[in-house]
């Protein structure tokens, strides 16, 4: 019996022995990069923020002087700020930071900035003015495309009439409301556009705007137009209105314009069109480099947005590969 | 006593300290020659991190000794994470002050009435003298009248406090009374539906972590899915306290979380009280009938849960600057984990909050250590899986038993009748496992 239990504390303290060499040996490979840079993300199973690390990873990928750390927060921001945190303790060369919630990253931010590192801060942003640069699309004007062009769609400027069935993001988010705000700001001139449904949250998610839709559908006879404010969303309402026969006379407006997504759903005719919302990873990483080799960088950068519809899908597709 | 029964006794002890060592051996080197691991700062921001989930343990533990559960936790903080943040940044009347102060003057009064109470049986108690046969009665004036007046007099107080401040915010004093009191009446209304209505803890508790996850969406209101707190523009400059290094040594959070694992552990471990929870956790039916009021110690159990998770979430909106219904999502299951790690029994009599602590510790640097080494995500919780179910069977079996049952489970592949009796012969528990395999022929 004794003997068995030494055997076991030798096993253990042979696995301790392990782990260590292990992790240690995995420190030393990274030491000749010059510059470390952390990247703290939301969450990495939502289809946006995919193609926001796909983006992100292709760019480190050119640059060979950098290391590039990417954390995943889980979408909680107790993970988030732990990650953030961490990337401190590790003496990153410069942060990049795409928050879930702006005030639940602030204060890590600016524990950040306090420690002098560079903070770019992606896509949301955070309640201080301290960090270096700021990276993000913008919701307003993207809805604002959408507007214009869905003004276009039913009718043109002063003519327009139809009914339209708007599929809200999260509710509380400012992403949703500001894509409602620019999108309104076209259509509220339109006398002849009537609004079908009040403020209904499909929380981003295409089963939840299916459910909405197909609601919509039963009671009402005539719908002319869905605007979703992500294209997932956009899209459960085109099945829901496939599924009772209806698609064909109703167009689908979506936002956020991926590869693998938006734009293969437009080039299938199921969406009439979507509105980019490129992701900040690509331009964010490029000007962390372009900070940290001493150029200057502007405090705000907002990305464009492009329209996209059957023309231009199937070349887009092309060009990234699918 | 040999030293290696000493060594897995404190088995616990050591997977902490193993733990630590190889964080600390293997821990990246920073870029001017530091053991990032050991660097006081992340050091620190470990117990930062672990606090709010070890407050929730701390409570869990107590519950689980008692063979309950408790799912609700995570929502309960929820509610008051959204409490507190809007005391802090809204003035006036608004849900929370609908809900909060009213609750906090029945906590007062109900606190006022059963410490009166219970100070004057113990006063009886102690006249009667240990050799007293007949159960002691309180007269009406020492047992009703005085209780009561106490009550009131506690309640208006509280409420002289609180009053003045609806109308403008709330400052760090009120709100750490609210938010627990919050927690505290849930908590308790939880234990008393368990033990009124007999239903298992486990519905009841995951009953209430709906509702309660309703209550706070209803209370943070339709459009707000995150309440910021923001100290200094909208909420008091003094809440940045909580947030903050006590003497630049020790974070608050976790000053909170010591304080409530050294206070709890001493009332389970030295007061009749934490006598009672383990007796009922052994075995509520022999407690009950020995005269211990079994209701009212699972009651106070269950509430201590919901003011432990109420504190927490105060914590939680100074560390996160934020109240949001989704603040505590999840946060049971790792509550839970981390006392079944501290080798707390889930079937109830059996544990200690110092297991707890060290659950928690080794919960928080394991997830620190993975996270400096970068390692995926995913992967991450693939390894956290593994070390709960790995530390468990450590802490409840020997590794020598693991053995015995895993041959014999495989005995039947192996073949051989000779085989199967040698590993008979072998087996180190006395009474015959009830494992009925397809190739064991008797």
């Amino acid at each position: 019996m004794k003997r068995r239990e030494l055997l076991k504390l030798a096993a253990v303290t042979a696995a301790l022995l392990t782990t260590t060499a292990l992790l240690a040996s995995g420190n030393a490979y990274a030491q000749d990069k010059k510059w470390k840079i952390g990247f703290s993300q939301v969450t990495t199973i939502e289809p946006w923020r995919a193609q926001f690390n796909k983006d992100i990873l292709a760019e480190a990928a050119k640059h060979p002087e950098i290391e590039l750390i990417v954390t995943d927060g889980e979408d909680k921001t107790e993970k988030q700020v732990a990650d953030v945190e961490n990337l401190i303790r590790q003496e990153v060369d410069a942060l990049l930071v795409s928050p879930k919630e702006s005030a639940g990253l602030t204060g890590v931010v600016q524990q950040a900035i306090d420690a002098k590192i560079p903070v770019f801060v992606l896509d949301r942003n955070v309640e201080t003015k301290d960090y270096t640069q700021f990276v993000g699309g913008d919701n307003k004007l993207i809805g604002r495309a959408a507007g214009e062009y869905a003004v276009e769609l039913l009718g043109g400027k002063g003519k327009a009439a139809g009914n339209v069935v708007e599929i809200w993001g999260g509710m509380g988010t400012q992403p949703a409301h500001d894509r409602h705000d620019g999108f309104h700001e076209f259509t509220d001139k339109e006398p002849g556009i009537k609004y079908l449904l009040d403020q209904q949250s499909g929380d981003w998610k295409q089963d939840q705007a299916y459910n909405i839709m197909a609601t919509a559908l039963r009671n009402n006879e005539k719908i002319d137009l869905v605007y979703g404010h992500n294209d997932p969303m956009a899209y459960g309402a085109y099945l829901a209105a496939k599924d009772v026969g209806r698609e064909k006379d109703i167009k689908f407006i979506g936002i956020d314009g991926l590869p693998n997504e938006g734009v293969t759903l437009v080039n299938n005719g199921e969406l009439t069109a979507t509105f980019t919302y490129v992701t900040p990873g690509a331009e964010g990483l490029r000007q962390a480099i372009k900070f940290l080799n001493g150029e200057k960088v502007e405090k705000t950068i907002t990305l464009p947005t492009e329209k996209i519809t059957k023309e231009n899908a199937a070349q887009i597709l092309k060009d990234n590969g699918l | 006593m040999s030293i290696l029964n000493i060594l897995s006794r404190t088995k616990l002890y050591w997977g902490l300290i193993a733990i630590f060592l190889i964080g600390v051996l293997g821990s990246p080197i920073s870029s001017k020659g530091n053991n990032i691991f050991l660097s006081y700062g992340n050091l620190l921001d470990v117990l930062r991190q672990v606090s709010t989930t070890g407050l929730i343990a701390t409570g869990m533990t107590a519950v689980i000794i008692t063979g309950g559960i408790d799912l609700s936790v995570g929502s309960l903080m929820a509610i008051c994470t959204v409490v507190c943040a809007m005391l802090l940044t809204v003035p006036g009347v608004t849900p929370a002050v609908v809900l909060g102060v009213p609750t906090v003057a029945v906590v007062a009064l109900c606190l006022g009435i059963l410490v009166t109470r219970f100070v004057f049986l113990n006063i009886e108690k102690s006249r009667a003298g240990p050799q007293a046969t007949h159960a002691i009665r309180l007269d009406s004036v020492r047992g009703l009248v005085t209780p009561g007046i106490v009550g009131v007099i506690l309640c208006s107080l509280v409420l002289w406090f609180l009053l003045p401040q609806v109308g403008s915010k709330f400052g760090v004093v009120g709100v750490l009374l609210v938010a627990p009191c919050v927690g505290l009446l849930f908590g308790a209304l939880n234990g008393f539906i368990i033990v009124a209505g007999r239903l298992q803890p486990f519905i009841v508790t995951l009953a209430m972590m709906v509702t309660a996850l309703g209550i706070a969406r209803l209370t943070a209101g339709q459009n707000n899915a995150v309440l910021p707190v923001y100290t200094g523009s909208n909420a008091t400059a003094d809440f940045e306290m909580l947030r903050s290094l006590v003497f630049g040594v020790i974070p608050m959070p976790g000053l909170f979380f010591l304080g409530a694992i050294l206070i709890y552990g001493a009332v389970l471990r030295f007061t009749p009280f934490g006598r009672y929870v383990y007796a009922i956790g052994g075995n509520e039916e022999a407690a009950r009938l020995s005269g211990i009021a079994a209701g009212r110690v699972k009651i106070a159990t269950y509430a201590m849960s919901g003011l432990l998770a109420g504190v927490a979430a105060v914590l939680y909106v100074a560390q996160y600057r934020q109240g949001k219904p989704d603040a505590g999502a999840g946060l049971e299951l790792d509550a839970i984990a981390a006392v079944v790690i501290g080798g707390t029994s889930l079937m109830g009599g059996r544990g200690s909050l110092i297991g707890t602590f060290c659950g928690v510790l080794i919960f928080g640097l394991l997830s620190n250590i993975l996270q400096l080494h970068n390692i995926n995500s995913n992967l991450q919780l693939v390894l956290k899986g593994m070390i709960i179910i790995g530390t468990v069977l450590v802490q409840e079996r020997n590794a020598v038993d693991l053995l015995f049952y895993l041959r014999l489970a495989f005995a039947p592949l192996w073949g051989g009748q000779a085989h199967k009796e040698t590993t008979a012969a072998k087996r180190p528990s006395k009474e015959t496992p009830s494992l009925n395999l397809g190739g064991n022929k008797k």
